[in-house]
């Protein structure tokens, strides 16, 4: 046997070795498949909310001392990244907005479908980028009344949207939080897949698409639904990734077979190709899907910039050269140049390079879109280093901030609040973020490679090339934010 | 009581300040005695460790405290004034646009 061979049937055995699956680990697993995990798993998230409701709108005024400000912007937000690196999407898993609206839908039952034209991810795309801007704008971080409403808001906009529409239409079209984690969740090692395919083949029921049912009267017509099948469209056997996938685990329950699993996979290998994905389609047709992309790296960028000391630098230049006082103008120029321009430019010049240079096939927009995806890690470690900033540093606070509610209810439980406990030191939390930053730029370069290597087999390096030049841009970019003294904004426009 | 707060030097930046509260005083003007002053700062974003400074009494009825403003951007001051009967008052003001060192 040659090296070569040798080589190939090692890589086989690695290839052949069965997946980790979360739902085989003992207590973890046998809790997942209980019916009513997911359930128990959103009831302390929605206690928490409520509490966070209650203390936004009734606690202290100070944002470092109100419950509502601290856990949304420190922990809730920290915990949720670390979740979607660590594991997978498992804030959708234990959803609070979802457990409110199942139980709406005990006496509401939707009778329309989500409008055709709707059926895509532009209006997540616009409220992800409109809720950045609120963030900056009204300086959501600072104000636990605001903070509040925001996480009223969405309850309300939940029932809404499910309250009229059937099947998961919040979750799969409208909600801004769930697609920031889908997104991310294409780089994270877990995923709810089917075990073994050739079960699949010979399954008649497709239970994990449609679900079960039985009647419920003396007609036939009138169907009572005993277990949901998947209700963002993603069917088992075609599913690729863990785009749109809210880890809901309802086709893990309705598996007659018992195949379907939470198995580890390559993070972010579901971006180095392009199969046809149930529910989705091909991403590289999917612009909506891409302008999503765009703005969770994008906006990541745009969200840091906002907090170093530079960025008053701009605005004040920008106030001068354009005569506007207000901040909202200029607020909204920055995000058109981040969020719009920009991405034109680095993305699109990238694009045309990869075409020029390298022959690669494919109209301008095209490869764009295809491209695009691969931008997905760094967009993910420059929200990881961001987010895991402000958790870290600030771990502890959730203690004497939880000590002050309960003391403020007259019910001092926990003692006096400590207000010195705050988190690590930044020795420790800066390398951390430079390691996020690494590995969102490794991720990305690879899953660029990966495709240059499919397009173009012979020019493969000319076809990467303009793709790595991107990445390491805004890693560059994010470095040097990171660098950057960290300001607390809300002055924007004192200057 | 007609408690002032008066933080220097002014502009505000980022460094140590002088933190002088004035007019800790009854109803007649006579300074009041016994009253212990805690000032606390806090950060405009939730997760940060505030900064505490007690203030003791360096004229009749005013007390200073140092408070290091560690970073640029918007603070909150809060005055933790006890007084010799055990009673407690809060006092608060915004420091906006704390300006880099």
């Amino acid at each position: 046997m040659t090296k070569l061979q040798e080589a190939s049937q090692e890589e086989e055995e690695f290839v052949e070795a069965p997946p980790f699956d979360l739902l085989r680990v003992p207590l973890i697993g046998r809790f997942l498949e209980w019916k009513h995990a997911r359930t128990l798993l959103a009831i302390p998230m929605l206690a928490v909310s409520v509490a966070m409701i209650l203390q936004g709108l009734l606690g202290p005024t100070l944002a470092p001392k109100n419950l509502a400000t601290v856990l949304t912007w420190v922990h809730f937000r920290g915990v949720l990244v670390l979740a979607l690196l660590c594991a997978g999407n498992l804030f959708c898993l234990a959803c609070p907005f979802m457990l409110v609206r199942n139980a709406m839908r005990r006496f509401v039952k939707p009778r329309f479908n989500w409008p055709r034209a709707l059926r895509n991810k532009w209006i997540p795309v616009a409220l992800f980028a409109l809720l950045l801007f609120c963030y900056e704008l009204f300086s959501l971080w600072s104000s636990p009344w605001l903070t509040a409403w925001v996480i009223v808001g969405y309850f309300a906009m939940v029932l809404v949207v499910d309250g009229f529409f059937k099947h998961a239409t919040f979750c799969k079209y409208v909600c801004p939080i769930g697609q920031f984690n889908f997104i991310a969740a294409t780089a994270s090692p877990l995923e709810v897949a089917v075990r073994d395919h050739e079960v699949c083949d010979t399954c008649g029921t497709k239970d994990c698409i449609r679900g079960r049912r039985e009647p419920a009267g003396r007609t036939d017509s009138e169907l009572v639904i005993l277990q949901r099948g998947c209700e963002l469209a993603l069917f088992q056997p075609a599913k690729v990734g863990n785009m749109d996938c809210t880890f809901c685990l309802d086709c893990v329950h309705a598996c007659p077979h018992d195949n379907v699993g939470i198995l580890s996979r390559l993070p972010a290998g579901e971006l180095m190709t392009d199969p046809q994905r149930s529910g989705i389609g091909f991403f590289s047709r999917r612009k909506d899907i891409a302008g999503l992309t765009i703005v969770f790296c994008f906006g990541a960028l745009m969200n840091a910039f906002g907090m170093v000391s530079p960025v008053y630098t701009v605005e004040a230049w920008l106030g001068r050269l354009l005569h506007v006082q207000e901040r909202a103008p200029i607020l909204g120029l920055l995000f058109v140049v981040f969020l719009l321009v920009e991405p034109a430019l680095l993305l699109g010049g990238a694009a045309w390079a990869t075409r020029a240079w390298a022959g690669v096939q494919g109209a301008w927009l095209s490869v764009t879109v295809r491209y695009t995806y691969s931008i997905a890690p760094l967009g993910f470690g420059m929200w990881l280093a961001h987010y895991g900033y402000h958790f870290f540093t600030g771990l502890y606070t959730i203690v004497p901030v939880t000590q002050n509610a309960l003391a403020e209810l007259g019910w001092p439980v926990l003692g006096d609040p400590r207000w010195t406990l705050v988190g690590l030191p930044k020795t420790i939390v800066e390398p951390l973020e430079f390691g996020f930053l690494l590995l969102g730029l490794a991720g990305s370069l690879l899953i660029a490679w990966r495709l240059a290597e499919d397009d173009s087999e012979q020019h493969a390096v000319r076809a990467f090339t303009p793709w790595a030049v991107v990445c390491v841009i805004l890693f560059t970019a994010s470095v040097w934010l990171m660098m950057q003294p960290m300001d607390m904004r809300a002055t924007m426009m004192a200057g | 009581m007609p408690i002032r707060i008066h933080i220097f030097p002014q502009p505000v930046r980022v460094g140590v300040v002088k933190v002088v509260v004035t007019g800790v005083t009854d109803g007649m003007g006579e300074p009041l005695a016994g009253v212990h002053i805690q000032v606390e700062g806090d950060r405009a974003h939730p997760g940060m460790a505030p900064v505490f400074s007690d203030a003791p009494e360096t004229a009749p009825g005013t007390y200073t405290a140092r408070l290091n403003f560690s970073m640029p951007g918007d603070w909150v001051v809060l005055l933790h004034i006890r007084l010799a009967d055990g009673s407690k008052i809060e006092r608060q003001i915004d420091v906006r646009g704390v300006a880099g060192p």
